[in-house]
């Protein structure tokens, strides 16, 4: 009799003795754990053997249990190598998974307010134990993830997998491919750096551009939260970010999922016509059951991924964070992040409007309903040539309008702003002005010219004091003396060229690179010198002043005018000399501030 | 091959995803290992870059008036590159040793001969302290604002009682209305919180640079001799005059004081007793009256260079200022500014009025106005 009112483990003790009753407690647990298969039955499926019991246990999970109630109990044995899926929608699942997880963790240390969020960030990186690894997780993540949907995107189209029956589940992918690009862009702001900023102010601007005026306008106003993105704009991103997109993609995941599973994985184009739904119809020596096979192949692809994805945050990728957001100041070369370089590109050809919104609505448009135009009954690529050139028409021009949304494309800045910029610019895209990561120790206090380059091997000294020479009898010197000690703040009183040390090697190739673009852009830059001036502001901290001196040429429209004798035109003054110009920039080098190519650039 | 090894035999997969999962593990290990180090070297990183983004913001908005390298603007602004704001005492070495030596003195069990060995060497510690103290003055003798070798702390003199990171940054946020009566401008606002232009996270970085020029126990007398002004402690500026003996108008202030007040020809009759002496000139003209302040930058003011050229060569010429000397158009542009507002500035036309105050003559004696004109004088640099 037992001691309590209804039987127990310790009946159960009493009746088969300690050891039995353990192990057969263990079993029910177990049993009931995964809806149906005990101890027993997980070796053999994880043996490879057959199953010893019937009816089938590896089959009751799926019938019982909630985790696998929607997974298919075998696929086609067609469709678990390597081709024809690529794994490709597996793997957009599990950024879904992956992203969630390690934005769960980013949101315990972030807060959606301008005064903070940058903050935040820097906390993030330097106080949070493994923060700066989990946000390059996150970050790499969704670029990954904008990928692998694309990619998957353009597999079904390959394979022609979006035709009868599978026209919704193309549908609802082209709806997850536009989620994707959704959370990623609003997740972009997040930081409130001025990457962030300016990236999400130009998408912002081309929903401003929506017609009738008053839809754009107000559309504008909802999503910035006022005319400028401030802290009600910022808000509305992270709400956007962290529940209104994800909220619809887990729903629209759920439906693109339900619809492959009723239709079943679609077969290589040579195993299935179209029409047909394989779904119910393998027949049994197709078959790979989910269990073991299937669900032991998707945990190793789990490790595999999240293993590849720890190597590269370890060693290749860190997300990047610029300076904090200032609505104030434009970076020179802003662009929106890499995947919505298409519409940037579109947009330098001309209307807002029609390229900044009509013609992404009718690319997405046309997308959606690709399967119900494309009726073709055929998936053989020699019966969809219509298909094929239209799919690599878009291909191309994808290609090419991203290429033209880079900044290097159309943008013209004056050749002097551009090189200084090319000089000085803080770490933004990959990239960062060449006099940064010189190292800190050849930064030795002197004057350099670029003239200095232009002498021959061993003629260094005697050309730079002819030069110091020349631009104080011409007035040159003085000229950006002014400049340099006027509107810089530059405490210098004179001006006295020197060579460069010789142990300087990398000061010594920015300043080649600023030679060559002198000589590059000699047209625009008459007769042009520059020049680094490098001074001690602090223990510790050197003022980079680098500048341009040069006649003004004549310009239209951006261009250089020609003169008869194929020479630019210069411009003179009333005395018939010409005008001078120069154009100046600075920057503050410390000795700790690390600056360091990023890896692959 | 690939497919057949990992696709196809259940216990390679096993195997795989059991091998990656214990490597991911291990180089989170390793990287949280390193985890500290790294830490670390971002915030070193970033505190570097912080000094970097305010300096760049030193340059723009505050060398004005702060100078170049924070060592101030005579007459303008006081330097933040001094010992003074970062409260170095150069005579602590010395009063540590004679405190030390005074306590050893007064306990009864010293010896006589201790005492006598002691005293010896109080003695040289004052003296050589007194040495330093000699040498400082030396060196700030000329400098406006003034410096007290005994009280070298500016929070001190301010009785401040947070700590200095604060008392920058609360400058910045806040400004210094009251500066106006002291200085020809005041500190503005620079937070938007209070109305200015700059963000929180801008004006930390600026603090962050201002606190870098910090030397800590290094601080020379060379640091000290190249401030160009110190703080002023504030006074009424109402009875800020050049020296105490008798002002030519008594009684004007900026509200009151208008031309009908001065009689010029008198005013001329009397100052031709007196011989100008343009050393003592050039020491109002940069210090207690802060002229220098505004003539030195040709944005604000005429600049004092080539002053006396241009009172020669162009002023003179005017119509308006026929029958005037070179000295006695001086005399009275400084005593009345707004009545002879130089063209010249780069906006066009004339400087503005009633930027100069107009009650100099309640501030100068005779003699001063002489020195000041004396020292203009020899400002004959050609025209450029």
């Amino acid at each position: 009799m037992s001691i309590l009112p209804f039987p127990s483990f310790f009946d159960d003790v009493k009746e088969k003795g300690f050891r039995k009753a353990i192990f057969e407690g263990i079993n029910e647990v177990v049993e009931r754990a995964t809806a149906g298969m005990n101890v027993q039955d997980i070796r053999e499926a994880l043996r490879g053997e057959a199953p010893s019991r019937k009816p089938n246990p590896r089959l009751q999970p799926h019938a019982d249990g909630f985790w696998l109630h929607m997974r298919p109990s075998y696929f086609h044995k067609s469709v678990t190598g390597i081709y024809p899926e690529f794994r490709l929608g597996w793997l957009s699942t599990y950024f879904v998974v992956f992203e969630t997880i390690t934005g769960i963790f980013l949101m315990v240390w972030y807060t959606p307010s301008p005064e903070v969020a940058y903050a935040n960030m820097l906390n993030i990186m330097s106080g949070v134990p493994l923060g700066q690894f989990i946000r390059d997780l996150h970050r790499i993540g969704a670029e990954a993830m904008v990928l692998i949907v694309t990619l998957h995107m353009l597999r079904a189209f390959f394979t022609a997998s979006y035709k009868k029956p599978r026209q919704f589940t193309w549908f609802s992918g082209v709806i997850l491919l536009l989620m994707t690009l959704l959370l990623s862009f609003s997740g972009y702001l997040l930081p409130w750096d001025q990457l962030a900023l300016w990236a999400v102010t130009i998408g912002a601007s081309m929903i401003e551009a929506a017609p009738p005026e008053v839809v754009g306008t107000n559309l504008n106003l909802l999503l910035r939260g006022g005319p400028e993105i401030g802290a009600n704009g910022l808000l509305r991103f992270y709400l956007l970010h962290v529940l209104l997109v994800p909220a619809l993609l887990f729903v629209f995941t759920g439906v693109h999922y339900y619809k492959v599973v009723v239709h079943g994985h679609s077969l290589p184009p040579a195993q299935e016509n179209i029409g047909e739904d394989t779904a119910k119809r393998v027949p049994l020596d197709k078959r790979v059951y989910f269990i073991p096979d299937i669900l032991t192949s998707e945990v190793m692809w789990i490790g595999v991924t999240t293993l590849i994805l720890v190597i590269l945050v370890t060693w290749f990728f860190h997300a990047p964070l610029e300076s904090h957001a200032d609505p104030q100041v434009t970076p020179l070369g802003t662009t929106a992040p890499w995947y919505f370089l298409w519409i940037q590109g579109a947009l330098k050809l001309g209307d807002k409007v029609f390229w900044g919104i009509i013609f992404p609505t009718i690319a997405f448009g046309f997308l959606m309903l690709m399967p119900y135009l494309d009726t073709t009954p055929s998936r053989r690529w020699a019966h969809r040539r219509t298909a094929m050139t239209v799919g690599f028409l878009m291909i191309s021009a994808t290609t090419v309008l991203s290429y033209m949304g880079l900044s290097e494309f159309g943008v013209k800045n004056s050749a002097d702003s551009e090189i200084l910029h090319e000089l000085n610019m803080p770490p933004a895209h990959n990239h960062m002005g060449k006099l940064l990561p010189v190292p800190y120790d050849q930064l030795v206090v002197g004057m350099y010219t670029t003239r200095q380059l232009e002498a021959e091997e061993g003629q260094e000294s005697p050309v730079v004091a002819a030069f110091n020479q020349e631009i104080q009898e011409n007035g040159r010197g003085a000229l950006l003396l002014n400049e340099l000690t006027g509107a810089d703040y530059l405490a210098i009183n004179s001006l006295n060229f020197t060579t460069l040390p010789a142990d300087a090697t990398d000061l010594h190739k920015a300043l080649e690179f600023f030679e060559h673009e002198l000589q590059n852009r000699a047209d625009e830059l008459r007769n042009a010198w520059g020049g680094i001036i490098i001074t001690e502001q602090q223990n510790g901290l050197k003022r980079l002043d680098s500048f341009i001196v040069w006649e003004e040429v004549a310009i239209e429209n951006g261009k250089v005018v020609y003169g008869m004798d194929g020479q630019p035109v210069p411009v003179l003054d009333d005395n018939g000399q010409p005008v001078l110009r120069v154009n100046a920039d600075h920057i503050f080098i410390h000795q700790d501030s690390q600056y360091f190519a990023a890896p692959g650039s | 091959m690939l497919q057949r090894l990992i696709f196809e035999r259940i216990e390679q997969r096993v195997l795989v995803g059991t091998i990656a999962f214990l490597a991911s593990m291990a180089l989170v290990g390793w990287l949280a290992i390193n985890e500290g180090g790294r830490m670390a070297s971002f915030e070193v990183q970033y505190t570097a870059r912080s000094i970097e983004r305010g300096a760049a913001l030193f340059a723009v908005n505050c060398s004005e008036c702060h100078g170049p390298n924070g060592l101030g603007g005579a007459g303008v602004a006081p330097a933040l590159n001094s010992p003074h704001l970062f409260g170095h005492d150069y005579l602590a070495v010395y009063d540590r040793e004679l405190i030390t030596l005074e306590q050893e003195r007064n306990n009864p069990a010293t010896t006589a001969e201790r005492v006598t060995e002691i005293d010896a060497r109080m003695q040289e510690l004052q003296n050589e302290r007194q040495n330093v103290i000699n040498q400082i003055n030396t060196v700030v003798e000329a400098k406006p604002g003034g410096y007290d070798p005994e009280n070298p702390s500016r929070l001190d003199d301010l009785a401040w009682a947070g700590s200095l990171r604060a008392f920058v940054l609360t400058t910045l946020i806040h400004g210094r209305p009251v500066s106006a009566n002291y200085w020809p401008r005041q500190m503005s606002a620079w937070s938007q919180t209070a109305g200015g232009p700059l963000r929180m996270d801008q004006l930390e970085d600026l603090t962050t640079y201002i606190l870098n020029w910090d030397r800590g126990d290094n601080w020379t007398l060379d640091d000290l001799a190249a401030v160009n002004q110190f703080p002023i402690k504030p006074v009424d500026p109402s009875t800020v005059v050049a020296s105490d003996v008798q002002v030519i108008v008594p009684g004007l202030t900026d509200a009151n004081a208008n031309p009908e007040q001065l009689d010029y020809a008198a005013i001329d009759a009397e100052l031709a007793n007196y011989t100008g002496d343009p050393q003592n000139g050039q020491t109002l003209y940069n210090g207690a009256l802060g002229c220098a302040g505004c003539h030195l930058n040709a944005a604000v003011a005429p600049v004092t260079e080539g002053t006396w050229t241009r009172v020669q060569e162009l002023r003179l010429q005017d119509p308006a200022n026929a029958g005037l000397t070179g000295e006695q158009y001086l005399e009275h542009s400084i005593l009345h500014p707004n009545e002879y507002l130089a063209p010249g500035a780069p906006t066009g036309g004339s400087y503005p009025g009633g930027v100069m105050t107009p009650n100099f003559a309640s501030r100068l004696s005779y003699q001063d106005l002489a020195d000041l004109v004396a020292y203009l004088k020899t400002q004959d640099q050609p025209l450029p």
